[in-house]
């Protein structure tokens, strides 16, 4: 689907759903703001500085409106400010018709129409709403700020399919679509010096959930290919290039009472080619992932513990090489991060999260492709941060 | 209920104590006895809520009288969304922290109450469906069930039903896969 049709759809499906949201009541809303405070030393995750920053803010609101037993239609805006780590400012998450294919007492199939959510991965389709978060910042392995509006949904077509069955429950969800990428996410990914258009050609995804019956755990499999095209400017620093992407990702979670452990593994093979002349070609395969483990210690406070990995290229995982390929430091080749967190249950609808990340390397410090060895001249550097969050 | 908590409590204080003295007699270290006193603290608070048995009911408007458990809780996780009749289905829960409430998703959904608020969480966060109608009593319950079509809940084993528009639905263990 191309980016104009993606588009045209969102747009027709504001107007109509603004319409209806007005004209009825049954209308089911659903909110949340969040303000906190957070601070990265040595490094431009968070600023430029490098001191304490009041960017992290997060405010949303979602409605879902039935329009008959097999149609709705559901959507939700966003105001966010996280400093360097995203486009500061408001956007649409999610805004898309949901039709009831198939429902039986075993099965049942829907098809999205519209700007839908990123499904797919275990913390995809609420990464943005901050009660619902492991953490105030994810692993970034996987769950990468830099690339934040583009993991977050899709503009195009989905299928949701759930069943149950003697083994236990499944859950299978295709995408095919594209999203938007505004001049600033373009920026952080190639570099301040890009003046030209990048877009997401496609995003095509299928991810499958199984939890075994009577036991309480969940596997599922995600398999990820998307392009990307770059067309330049005049007086720009890079050329046209093209861009792919393909993910293959495992996760599991198994739950307890009182604690809980998951995991998501990823390979990514990322091509580019063209960008910094002609016959340019980089084409490499990353992986990483993270294992998680949280203890619910009473029914206020959750303490977390997580361990991140991400090397930018499995046959180069120190980075010797593509320091002497590129003159880019050895450090921008790997990020590495402990994280220990811990979230307070205030009241039925307050939470306070507070978490430390100790990290080593900075291949996920914007800019991506043009890394900033200034601002991020440090091999290791630390992270905090504190958030008040409120939802209804 | 209230004479059965305490009495609960006050066996759990004597525990305590035994486990301390337990453990000053197995190691003298510090440490060891700190995650004990811990433990002892944290251990009795989730240990101290006493529920009764509970009851799967509907209105009285839905044709069946009993349920296979995976159904209950392809209903109650939202996933299947209308009865067999076509009739769209009303899931009302109590809170998340209510003892009844925990006491029906462990021993009914076979989950953790946890993990049911995160599946929620994700259905209305990303548009896939919406959470259940929440209600603060069992009272409340009773009545919002007896006045809607198509409505489930659940209530204690205590609860008189008759004459409330509502009736209770047998559970039957295993799915119809078996």
């Amino acid at each position: 689907m191309t980016k104009g049709l993606g588009a045209m759809l969102v747009l027709g499906l504001v107007s109509w759903s603004v319409c209806l949201a007005a004209a009825e009541d049954d209308t089911v809303w659903h909110g949340f703001v969040a303000q906190g405070v957070m601070r990265a030393q040595d490094s431009n995750f968070v600023n430029d500085s490098g001191k304490l920053s009041t960017n992290l803010t997060e405010v949303g609101l979602n409605f879902s409106h039935g329009l008959s037993n097999n149609l709705r239609v559901a959507g939700q805006a966003v105001y966010l400010d996280g400093g360097n780590r995203y486009p500061q400012g408001a956007r649409v998450d999610y805004l898309f018709a949901d039709w009831t294919l198939v429902q039986t007492a075993d099965w049942q199939a829907n098809m999205h129409l519209g700007r839908f959510k990123n499904y797919h991965w275990l913390y995809s389709s609420t990464r943005d709403v901050p009660h619902t978060r492991p953490s105030i910042v994810l692993p970034q392995s996987i769950y990468f700020d830099v690339f934040r509006d583009l993991i977050v949904g899709n503009d195009g077509l989905a299928l949701v399919l759930n069943l149950d069955n003697s083994m236990g429950e499944w859950e299978a969800y295709w995408s095919y679509g594209s999203t938007p990428v505004d001049q600033e996410q373009m920026k952080n990914f190639l570099g301040k010096e890009a003046n030209g258009d990048l877009e997401q050609d496609f995003v095509h995804q299928l991810s499958v959930y199984f939890r075994p019956r009577n036991y309480n755990l969940q596997m599922g499999l995600v398999l990820l290919d998307s392009d990307f095209t770059y067309r330049s400017e005049s007086a720009d620093f890079f050329l046209d290039g093209k861009g792919q992407s393909q993910r293959t990702m495992l996760n599991f979670r198994y739950n307890a009472e009182h604690w809980e452990i998951a995991a998501e593994l990823i390979q990514e093979r990322a091509v580019f080619r063209g960008l910094i002349h002609p016959a340019y070609v980089r084409d490499a395969k990353s992986q990483g992932g993270f294992v998680q483990g949280r203890a619910f210690i009473n029914k206020d406070i959750t303490a977390m513990v997580r361990l991140d990995i991400l090397d930018m290229d499995k046959d180069d995982r120190g980075g010797e090489k593509f320091e002497q390929e590129t003159g880019i430091p050895q450090r921008f080749a790997y990020m590495d991060s402990l994280t220990l967190g811990l979230t307070w249950k205030l009241a039925p609808q307050w939470k306070l999260q507070a978490e430390y990340h100790k990290f080593k390397g900075t291949s996920r410090l914007s800019p991506i492709f043009l890394p900033d060895v200034q601002l991020n001249d440090q091999k290791y550097w630390d992270m905090w941060a504190v958030q008040l969050m409120y939802w209804f | 209920m209230g004479y059965a908590s305490d009495c609960r409590s006050s066996v759990l204080g004597h525990g305590e104590k035994d486990l301390i003295r337990e453990v000053k007699r197995i190691s003298k270290s510090g440490w060891l006895l700190g995650i004990a006193l811990c433990c002892s603290v944290i251990l009795p608070l989730r240990a101290q809520e006493v529920v009764s048995e509970v009851q799967v009911i509907v209105s009285d408007s839905i044709n069946l009288d009993e349920l296979s458990a995976a159904q209950l809780r392809r209903i109650f996780t939202m996933r299947q969304r209308q009865w067999p009749s076509g009739e769209p289905i009303k899931v009302y829960v109590l809170p998340n922290q209510d003892p009844l409430h925990q006491h029906f998703t462990k021993s009914q959904l076979s989950m953790f109450p946890y993990q049911l608020e995160r599946l929620w969480n994700k259905l209305v966060y990303s548009g896939l469906s919406e959470r259940p109608l929440e209600v603060y009593s069992q009272d409340q319950m009773l009545k919002a069930i007896g006045a809607t079509p198509g409505a489930i809940g659940y209530l204690s084993k205590e609860i008189v039903l008759e004459g409330r528009g509502v009736k209770k639905l047998s559970v039957v263990k295993g799915d119809s896969h078996d």
